[in-house]
């Protein structure tokens, strides 16, 4: 029971990042800000998920894989924020060296 | 409890259905890239309700694949559209 | 209740496929293509098919997407001047002669009804029994392995999945005839990011080991050859994009051999079970599973070493001569 109502709260707090994610990815002004609320909200809320589901499931094998997946979408996740927002900033240089030039 | 997680999964689909708009929106590349990366977390915590729900832990494996793929599209719009800008005269 | 959840993906895909076909720029269409992968690959695991959606996962979020991103590229490099191009180009009807249009329009949209009446009759007829499954799970013990889709593919219809290793071998071939054979050369741009290395420095290995074990993993259940050699294939196409590519570096009988060892391999055991007296693909059920192990990893190895080959093929090939496409536009 009390196993239960752990898993909703944690299902419901990841809901409630990923949420948080996609509005900042829709509502803010400028690529950068839209990085930082996905790459670290979604990010979040997986992690929330991902340890209710771990829970709901409850064998030591599924928690462990579920685990790696969130590990592993925490170093995908960071190193595309960094390439993404390194390769938008390369873009914006070489089109501002193109106008002034 | 199998109609929370009914619950859970309806949202987390309409969150990827929300997100289209910036695919569609999204001024440049990157934006669009970025919108990727939102289907495939999200992606991800569905089909990890859905191993709850459908009680089949083969589902984690679907979502291990989504997983260690994702970074390739970064990779990939990084590294193939960087050759564009050497080679422009 | 879960009905919800099945009406809420289908209305997504049929919406997602429209958009891809119906989006007014190519790197809409490109993005959206994505999403539609992720849809379909949800939707296959509502209709309980996760080899397939393994298969969609791999194929549709991590080789097509990259393939499509360096066409893409193509598209806005060759023709900098004439963005309106790229944009155009989802908008094929020009105005002005829509008259002459009338006709391929109307054979178009009688042979896409056609085509629907076909697939709702073929939706409706569909046996109560579930087709073969019943003889699939039947014949099980005789397979060599646990997993009926696995069983299917590579014993009992082993003919086709031969022929398809092929088609991908075939699709290379016809890469290497358009463009000509750019493989074995190195790519201007090595990964100068130290963080850039050290993702893919990190993700191969966990590609190679996690594409090991969905591929023995096919015995007992969803995994197998296909979704392997993606994974597999992803780890070329990564160290290709770092600035490694794969076959510049080994010699090249090794490369051809990788190439076509699935498929030869396939061939000669299949002569020699004739030779033995038995079918073309029967295998002997005492050795059967691990003959189809063999077998699965050889092909992995081929259609990994086809899908890394067709992508640094089609990279290298179109940045070679872009003034010579711009000024035929």
């Amino acid at each position: 029971m009390i196993k239960e109502v752990i898993t909703v709260i944690l299902l419901v707090v990841g809901c409630f990042f990923f949420l948080a994610g996609t509005l900042g990815v829709l509502r803010f002004p400028d690529l950068f800000s839209r990085l930082h609320a996905l790459t670290k909200a979604d990010n979040l809320g997986l992690g929330f998920i991902a340890a209710g589901m771990a829970l709901h499931i409850a064998s030591p094998w599924a928690a462990l894989k579920i685990f790696s997946i969130w590990l592993f979408t925490l170093l995908a996740s960071s190193t595309s924020c960094y390439l993404i927002a390194r390769f938008q900033r390369e873009q914006e240089q070489s089109k501002n060296k193109k106008e002034r030039g | 409890m199998d109609g929370f997680f009914i619950i859970v999964i309806v949202f987390l689909l309409l969150n990827i259905a929300l997100g289209l708009f910036r695919v569609w929106r999204g001024p440049t590349v990157a934006d669009r890239l970025l919108t990727t990366q939102l289907f495939g977390t999200t992606g991800m915590a569905i089909l990890l309700v859905m191993a709850g729900y459908l009680k089949d832990l083969t589902l984690l494996n679907v979502a291990i694949t989504f997983n260690v793929l994702a970074v390739l599209l970064v990779i990939g719009l990084v590294q193939v559209w960087k050759k564009k800008k050497g080679e422009t005269p | 209740m879960s009905v919800l959840i099945d009406s809420i993906l289908a209305i997504l895909a049929v919406y997602l496929a429209l958009q891809c076909l119906l989006a007014p720029r190519l790197t809409q269409t490109v993005f959206i293509f994505f999403a539609f992968g992720l849809a379909l690959a949800l939707a296959w695991v509502r209709l309980g098919a996760v080899d397939v959606a393994i298969t969609e996962a791999a194929i549709a979020s991590g080789f097509l997407g990259v393939l499509f991103l360096d066409a893409l590229r193509d598209f806005s490099f060759t023709a900098p001047n004439k963005r309106e191009n790229l944009e155009a180009v989802h908008d094929p009807l020009s105005r002005n002669d829509t008259k002459s249009l009338l006709l391929p329009r109307l054979a178009l949209w009688l042979g896409l009804g056609l085509f629907l009446l076909i697939a709702l009759e073929a939706v409706w007829k569909i046996p109560d029994g579930g087709g073969l499954t019943a003889a699939a799970e039947a014949l099980l013990p005789e397979s060599g392995v646990e997993h009926p889709v696995t069983a299917v593919l590579l014993n009992f219809r082993a003919y086709d999945t031969w022929l398809e290793i092929g088609v991908i071998l075939l699709g290379l071939l016809a890469i290497f005839a358009v463009g000509g054979i750019k493989l074995y050369r190195k790519p201007g741009v090595a990964a100068d990011d130290p963080l850039l290395r050290q993702v893919i420095l990190f993700f191969t290995p966990v590609l190679f080991l996690f594409g090991a074990f969905l591929l023995y993993f096919g015995k007992t259940g969803p995994g197998g050859a296909f979704q392997a050699a993606v994974l597999w294939g992803a780890i070329g196409i990564l160290l290709h994009l770092g600035g490694r590519p794969v076959f510049s570096v080994i010699p090249r009988w090794l490369g051809q051999l990788l190439l076509t060892v699935g498929l030869v391999f396939f061939l000669v055991l299949g002569f020699l079970l004739m030779a033995g007296g038995g079918a073309l693909f029967e295998y002997p059920p005492a050795h059967a599973g691990v003959l189809i192990l063999i077998v699965e990893t050889l092909a992995a190895i081929s259609i990994a070493a086809a899908l890394t080959a067709i992508f640094a093929n089609l990279n290298q090939m179109k940045k070679e001569e872009p003034n010579e496409i711009e000024s035929t536009n």
